[in-house]
């Protein structure tokens, strides 16, 4: 009785720190709750995310946000043809002064790496970052190095420009929990954008002044500490997944390795995935107990990035998405 | 002394050639049908033409080829052809040209040869003969009309076999309704197995969304809109309460809650795809 008591309170906690970051990244971003939802599902679970998404949506800015807003150390790293994989893992260097070789570790040493357009990368730079992200260790010089805790990686991906990229083969995206495709803000929340960003002043610097950004009103101090994030973490642990919605679970993956118009179904990866987001949404929306909801909410984050359509799919000019849609809309219809 | 000495024998060489050359073909017997040449005979008096022919009755065919003036008379190349064996003179198919008469005019005899016998004057009689027999033509279109009967009748033996067999299947196609009564039935009556309760509860969405017409909706949408609706709303809360919560709030009475779908019927035409 008082261990479910002290859950309660722990549960409770959790849902008053989760508004809490909500409402500080709500402070700069303006929208994109359901970034900010994934992003806290990949924290919560440890899961990595892809973000799919044109340039200007306030990525960064999020992740910077977030990262603020939980005292996480955060790191941004652009990525680009020439990059190198000891330019993200680190390398070690010649001190001439001992005459010895030192590691200096590269920014993946940090809780929430903003990996911004990883298919710009060459696949040895994409392969060396998706192994430290499933192992959590980086070895350098021959010495092994463990990644801290959390450890978070928002990569992010521009869909339109295809010039000059190396897209992730089927394999490495596995490795990301989620893959999230962001759209444009509304109508109404771009005005607010606009006139946020016009209320912005300028920032004096040392002689001179510099027009502020939406990175200048990030507020600083943390609204959640590292302790609340790892009950945040275990609290996910203790959400109740029940064998009725495993087997929805494993009716979709399976639907997507028998469908007529894939080619690739989903891995098993893709249902453990489901039922971890699964479980860190039903906390985030303040249950102890997931609901087909959160299945549907999170399946196309969680499998279509997993899947491929077959020739004749993409012939007709069928997408992922309505392919996915159609399997679930189905899926009650379907004989199993 | 030896180029004076050769030259006369050349001159006379030379005259001898084109004497001959001059003097051309004299053939005055032709076989039927083949032409025959008379050159550089000379005729005396004014200039002589060929009389047209204005029939195919005359047994032989004249051409002047050249006419040449020779003194006071005329030299000609005569060319001709026989249609009918016989001997005929080349001067009664001539006239003079300005008209006058020329009975003085000497004979100019040719002689026309048949090749064939002179009794043959049909082709052979061609002769016929039968062909070998193969078991008779007769035979050949029954045996071929009775093969074809016989196709005509498999073909269409086989074809009513398969149509009947694709009816057995496409028949009766199940509807969700089909699928959905007895599993309902049994989980009324509390022993439907636990493995097919997320199958009861995606038939139960499923039925919901057609009925409500959100098929074309995304899942996640869908669902949302499911919960505000009154009698689909209370059923996906009650699911959930049994299904899905730890520790179910209350007795969950599953009779009752799945009681109106014991009759459930065919609502938006709902046949079930085949897997």
């Amino acid at each position: 009785m008082a261990v479910e008591q002290d859950r309660e309170a722990v549960t409770k906690g959790t849902i008053q720190f989760i508004e809490a970051i909500r409402e500080r990244v709500g402070q700069v971003v303006v929208g994109q709750e359901v970034v900010v939802e994934r992003l806290l599902i990949a924290l919560f679970t440890g899961g990595h995310v892809l973000l799919q998404g044109v340039p200007g949506i306030a990525k960064t800015l999020l992740a910077s946000a977030l990262s603020r807003a939980i005292d996480l150390d955060f790191s941004r790293v652009q990525f680009t043809i020439d990059l190198l994989p000891a330019d993200i893992l680190g390398s070690e260097i010649l001190d001439q002064r001992v005459n010895e070789f030192k590691v200096k570790k590269g920014p993946i040493f940090t809780n929430l790496l903003l990996a911004d357009e990883i298919n710009r990368a060459a696949p040895k730079v994409q392969g060396a970052l998706l192994e430290a992200m499933q192992e959590r260790k980086v070895t350098i010089g021959g010495e092994t190095f463990t990644l801290p805790a959390p450890f978070l990686v928002i990569a992010t991906q521009n869909p339109i420009e295809q010039a000059g990229t190396f897209e992730l083969p089927e394999a490495q995206l596995d490795r990301f929990m989620l893959c999230h495709r962001l759209d444009y803000p509304s109508p109404s929340q771009e005005k607010e954008i606009l006139r946020r960003n016009a209320s912005l002043g300028v920032r004096r610097s040392d002689r001179g002044a510099i027009a502020q950004t939406e990175f200048d009103i990030i507020d600083h101090e943390p609204v959640g500490s590292s302790e609340q994030l790892i009950q945040a973490m275990e609290a996910v642990h203790h959400v109740h997944v029940s064998e009725t919605f495993i087997d929805h679970v494993v009716a979709i993956i399976n639907r997507t390795r028998s469908h007529p118009n894939i080619e690739l179904g989903a891995s098993p990866r893709a249902g453990i995935a489901l039922i971890k987001a699964s479980r860190a949404r039903a906390l985030i929306q303040g249950r102890d107990y997931v609901v087909p909801d959160d299945l549907f909410a999170l399946a196309e984050d969680a499998i279509l990035h997993r899947i491929r359509l077959n020739y004749e799919a993409l012939a007709d000019g069928l997408s992922g998405v309505q392919v996915l849609q159609s399997l679930l809309n189905d899926l009650g219809a379907l004989v199993d | 002394m030896l180029g004076a000495a050769i030259s006369p024998s050349l001159s006379l060489l030379l005259w001898v050639t084109i004497l001959g050359s001059a003097r051309g073909d004299d053939q005055r017997e032709v076989e039927v049908g083949m032409n025959a040449r008379i050159d550089q005979i000379v005729i005396p008096g004014p200039e002589l033409e060929v009389i047209p022919h204005d029939d195919r009755s005359r047994p032989i065919v004249l051409r002047i080829t050249a006419t040449y003036p020779h003194g006071t008379n005329h030299r000609y190349d005569l060319v001709y052809s026989g249609l009918e064996p016989g001997e005929y003179d080349l001067t009664d198919y001539l006239r003079r040209k300005d008209g006058s008469a020329h009975e003085e005019l000497p004979e100019i005899a040719v002689k026309v040869t048949a090749v064939l016998p002179q009794d043959r004057v049909r082709p052979n009689v061609l002769t016929s003969s039968e062909s070998p027999s193969v078991g008779g033509y007769q035979t050949l279109v029954i045996v071929g009309s009775l093969l074809w009967l016989l196709g005509l009748v498999a073909i269409l033996l086989i074809g009513r076999r398969r149509k009947l067999e694709s009816e057995v299947t496409v028949d009766r196609p199940v509807t969700l309704a089909d699928r959905l009564r007895p599993i309902v039935e049994e989980a009324i009556r509390g022993s439907l197995a636990r493995e097919r309760q997320a199958e009861l509860e995606r038939l139960l969405l499923t039925y919901w969304r057609r009925r409500l017409d959100l098929e074309s909706t995304p899942a996640a949408d869908a669902i949302q809109t499911l919960r505000q609706h009154p009698e689909a709303g209370e059923l996906l809360r009650q699911l959930e309460n049994w299904l899905h919560r730890p520790e179910p709030i209350g007795e969950v009475d599953v009779g009752a809650l799945l009681a109106p779908y014991r009759e459930a019927t065919s609502d938006a035409g709902e046949v079930v795809p085949a897997s």
